[in-house]
């Protein structure tokens, strides 16, 4: 049999034959192919999950939660895979809170898949976990304990989980944190196994921020606002709460009837023409170019003046008036005779100094700037005009900062929102300071316009807010209101923006209510919204007051404006050592006011508020660096600067930047 | 019976190590292959590997004995092992025998009496041991058709016809193929063959029409990357992993493939699974186990006493060798997808079974017996 080795050999070659082609298709497809191959593996086998981070939590200034983010549990089962029946029925009824017989009879349906959306809390579905056939969804949702609650300053997300409107919006970037990725190993089913060793970014949550809000005295401004639009039948209203010491803004409440309201809301976004609120800005303008004195009278023509062909009439006809009376009874003859006396530089930029027509800076998106025109846009009658508080608009945000000079002695301080900012781990990452924005009025002039504030609540217009506990420093204003470029009678803006409390003010409270139906005077409609949110404010324990302060109230009456013709006399505020009790003028020093060079006191220790106020006291100009307790202070204590000069005081926390 | 001294020749001894090496690679593999799937709801872990452990124990077993039979018993079994066979594949078809046969897949391909028994496979083994009977007994005859060819066609046509019927095409083509092979090997006409194949082409152009599913392997074969219908999407998935291994594979265990994107991971694909996670160095490694196999088994094969041993050998490396060439051509999507195991590698008790006793018969042949008497 000559044939069978060669035929096997036949074979043998044929098999190798088809060996080597194998190997040859094997090198093609994994050496010279290789890489094309791995990426389509990669790009089926895995999948890049985004790991969400937990989104921070908005609290108030007293740590009440505004907006968090919960871990929420949908709960789906699968009754195929299902194996323990009776058991897997009797916890999902515990979890799901369903009757046994339903959550079995729908079970054994035949249904491929029963969800429950939940939210369900973790404890709730924690002993559904290794249940076979039940699978958990985690979701992260938002949720606000107070819905109610400044809706539009919070803000909510939008439908991609990111801050939509408000402070969600204007803080998004702190909140969302940094979503992490995991490499997931995806099998065909899609569904997906960890992978231990495929690097995966953690996230990073987001920080919390606590904003300066007082949750109660924003309800509280809240429903005052809601009841007195609803009772004066007015278009809107806003209110403004704002601490002076601090810039930081309390409250912030916007009621529209109808009609949008801007992005930022109607506090920042949606500026209005002051009226008489804004004459004590020109008063401020007199008396820092030193062109009147608070006792400078003026003749108010008995209520109607003429002035370049126009008409300025007084609701109540007066004869002469000093320039605190022109506040106290909002003279508009008066203040635009005084107004008068300044150049139009000068009106204009004590009407920068004081803001307006700049953007606060404030951390709400669509601030609006207001308007205030250069003096080369000014027509004959715009002094006049400006001095009564028209032809510009503020928004009441930069009114209650404005007003706020008065309260810091001078100091026109940014408003903020936010307090801190806090790491997921609860450390502070940032920390609000007093950020100054530039020095408006010497402390004198502020504390004269305070005085004259003052006045106006208690036997001037603003008497409907006053009360009857501590004294209110305020302004009424009544404006028409510009509609489409004119003036329409019948249609107001009344405001009213107080101190309180009279001395030392701890809240700048600005009301505006648009378009009140029936009695539109200021004094009427928006002063007694003051009152009552005060008075709310006052019985409610927990807001942002100190009340420590507040019972200091009668004591510097004399005392508390420094009069110009006693500028002569000893101060009390040289006594020395200073009392800590606080008989000390609110007034401060007045830097050109000649006086011997006196030692800075010893504040260490002190909150850096009450060492900054100790140090006005003694005529210093205070700089804060920094927050909690006073640290050192620069001249150290017991040197003798010159009076006026500026000391610093640095807080025992943040003084780092 | 005289007592005799066995020698295992160099061939043999290969053989035996050859063997071992793919059985054990081959149980790393269906581990790494199964271990981390999860079916009906439960992980595989080492469930499949223990089943397939056992397999080789008992492999084992049957390959020490058949390098010990006579194989002139064998030889003299060969017609009640391919009734039986038959008998065997009948119950498959039969309409009323699911209890026992039950559809897996879509096909009935295993025969459940206690334990689960793929009687394809040992229907390869009593085809090739009947044809090389057949083929020595005729002797130079099979040169002649109705002395050769005609009797071994109708025999095997009607064990390939009702391996179609489970269905499984593969099997079938793959048991005729070994017997033309053997056939091939004994000296049959080489025209015999042309003609064969002419006339066998429209027929088996007609079964692969007449299966909705065959003509999508066909027509996947052709131009896979057409459509992913599930043998295209198998092929890709298959080159996927394969390709993915580039020279070095992605590691032992490490393969993704198998996680629901390969089909029959551990069985029907496991050479996808291999060319994964050992790259091309793997598939060297395993074409080389193979090739020596089927080299050294034909050496054996060659040196045989006699033509049915000869025969035997042959077709013994050519089931061996034809399989595991097969299955790495599906997995190279060089052959239409078919569902053929690798021998020794992949999972199945059966395949593993058959595949050791071929080895025993292989040893079989190598040893020589010296009679210590006479």
């Amino acid at each position: 049999m000559p044939r069978l080795p060669s035929r096997i050999t036949v074979i043998a070659v044929g098999f190798g034959v088809a060996a080597l082609a194998i190997l040859a298709r094997a090198a093609h497809v994994q050496l010279l192919q290789g890489g094309q191959w791995r990426q389509r593996a990669a790009a089926q086998q895995t999948v890049r999950v985004a790991l969400p981070a937990r989104r921070g939590t908005l609290y108030d200034r007293n740590g009440v939660a505004l907006a968090l983010s919960r871990e929420t549990f949908g709960v789906g089962v699968a009754p195929r895979e299902v194996e323990d029946v009776a058991r897997t029925v009797s916890l999902l009824a515990r979890a799901v809170g369903r009757p046994r017989a339903a959550l079995a009879a729908g079970l054994r349906a035949g249904r491929v898949w029963i969800e429950w959306p939940g939210p369900y809390t973790w404890s709730t579905v924690a002993p559904l976990k290794h249940l076979r056939g039940v699978y958990l969804r985690r979701r992260l949702e938002r949720f606000y304990p107070r819905p109610d609650l400044a809706p539009r300053i919070v803000g909510r997300l939008d439908a991609r989980g990111r801050g939509g409107s408000g402070l969600e919006r204007a803080f998004d970037s702190i909140l969302a944190g940094r979503s992490g990725t995991a490499v997931m190993l995806r099998d065909s089913r899609g569904q997906t196994y960890p992978s231990p060793s495929r690097p995966a970014a953690e996230p990073v949550d987001g920080a919390d921020v606590v904003l300066s809000l007082d949750a109660e005295l924003q309800e509280i401004a809240e429903g005052a606002l809601g009841a007195a639009v609803a009772g004066t039948r007015a278009a809107g209203g806003d209110v403004v709460i704002l601490q002076p010491a601090t810039g930081e803004v309390l409250a912030l409440a916007g009621v529209r009837r109808a009609g949008p309201v801007g992005a930022g809301g109607s506090v920042v976004g949606d500026p209005f023409e002051p009226g008489s609120t804004a004459k004590v800005f020109t008063a401020a303008a007199l008396l820092r170019v030193a062109k009147a004195s608070p006792h400078d009278t003026v003749y108010a023509e008995r209520g109607r003046y003429t002035l370049g062909g126009r008409v300025i009439e007084d609701v109540h006809g007066s004869g002469y008036l000093s320039l605190g009376d022109v506040i106290r009874l909002s003279s508009n003859i008066g203040i635009a005779k005084l107004g008068a006396r300044l150049t139009p530089a000068e009106q204009y930029a004590a009407l920068r100094d004081f803001g307006f027509g700049t953007p606060t800076g404030v951390d709400l998106a669509g601030e609006a700037s207001g308007r205030l025109r250069a003096p080369r846009g000014w027509t004959r009658e715009s002094p006049a005009s400006l001095a009564m508080g028209y032809e510009f608009s503020v928004t009441p945000l930069q009114l209650a900062a404005a007003y706020a000079v008065f309260a810091t002695g001078g100091l026109l301080l940014e408003p903020t929102l936010v307090r801190e900012v806090r790491g997921g781990d609860g450390s502070v990452r940032w920390r609000h300071r007093v950020r100054p924005v530039r020095r408006v009025v010497t402390s004198s002039v502020a504390s004269q316009l305070a005085h004259m504030l003052r006045g106006a609540v208690e036997e001037g217009t603003g008497r409907l807010a006053a009360l009857g506990t501590y004294p209110l420093a305020g302004k009424t204003g009544t404006a028409r209101r510009n509609i489409g470029g004119r003036y329409v009678a019948g249609h107001y803006t009344a405001s009213f923006v107080g101190l309180f409390p009279a001395v030392d003010p701890q809240l700048v409270v600005v009301v505006k209510i648009d378009d009140p139906a029936g009695d539109y005077f200021g004094g009427a409609t928006a002063a007694p919204v003051t009152r009552t949110i005060l008075e709310a404010a006052l019985a409610t324990p927990t807001v942002t007051l100190d009340r420590s302060r507040l019972t200091r109230r009668w004591l510097p009456e004399e005392t508390s404006a420094p009069q110009p013709q006693r500028r002569s006399e000893v101060p009390v505020v040289v006594a020395w050592p200073p009392r800590t009790g606080g008989s000390g003028g609110a007034g401060g020093l007045d830097p050109g006011e000649p006086a011997a060079p006196r030692p800075v006191p010893p504040v260490t220790g002190l909150d850096v508020r009450e060492a900054a106020r100790a140090l006005h006291r003694s005529g210093f100009r205070v700089k804060v660096e920094g927050w909690g307790s006073a640290a050192a202070t620069a001249p150290a204590a017991g040197a003798a600067p010159p009076p006026g000069s500026t000391v610093i005081v640095y807080g025992e926390l943040g003084r780092a930047g | 019976m005289a007592r005799r001294q066995r020698v295992l020749g160099w061939e043999a001894r290969l053989l035996v190590i050859l063997t071992a090496v793919l059985v054990v690679f081959g149980l790393a593999s269906v581990y790494a292959a199964s271990s981390a799937l999860v079916e009906r709801g439960r992980a595989v872990g080492a469930t499949r590997v223990l089943d397939q452990l056992i397999g080789a124990a008992a492999g084992g077993l049957l390959l020490l004995l058949a390098a010990r039979v006579n194989l002139d018993r064998v030889r003299q079994l060969a017609w009640p092992m391919v009734l039986l066979t038959g008998a065997l594949l009948v119950v498959l078809v039969l309409p009323f025998s699911y209890a026992i046969a039950p559809r897996i897949n879509g096909a009935r391909r295993w025969l459940n009496v206690g334990v689960s028994i793929q009687v394809s496979e040992i229907a390869k083994l009593a085809v090739v041991v009947w044809t090389a009977m057949l083929c020595a007994k005729k002797g130079t005859e099979v040169r002649r058709m109705r002395r050769g060819l005609l009797p071994v066609l109708t025999v095997v046509a009607p064990l390939a016809a009702l391996i179609l019927l489970q269905p499984d095409l593969s099997t079938a083509v793959v048991i005729g193929f070994l017997a033309l092979l053997i056939l091939f090997a004994s000296g049959a006409r080489i025209g015999h063959f042309i003609l064969l194949g002419m006339a066998a082409l429209p027929l088996l152009w007609r079964q692969i029409e007449g299966a909705q599913y065959r003509v999508l392997r066909m027509t996947t074969f052709l131009d896979p990357g057409a459509d992913r219908l599930r043998d295209a999407y198998q092929i890709d998935q298959s080159l996927i992993g394969i390709g993915a291994g580039q020279l070095f594979g992605v590691g032992f265990g490490q393969g993704q493939q198998k996680l629901g994107f390969l089909p029959y991971p551990y069985t029907d694909f496991i050479f996808s699974t291999i060319g994964e996670e050992w790259g091309f160095l793997g598939v060297l490694f395993l074409m080389m186990l193979f090739s020596a196999y089927v080299l050294v088994a034909l050496r054996l094969a060659a040196a045989a006493g006699d033509p049915f041993r000869q025969y035997l050998g042959v077709g013994l490396a050519a089931m061996i060798g034809v399989d595991a060439f097969l299955h790495m051509g599906v997995g190279l999507a060089i052959v239409p997808t078919t569902g053929l195991v690798l021998p020794f590698v992949s999972y199945g008790r059966s395949g593993l079974a058959i595949a050791l006793i071929a080895t025993g018969f292989l040893v079989n042949l190598g040893t020589r017996r010296r009679p210590v008497t006479a």
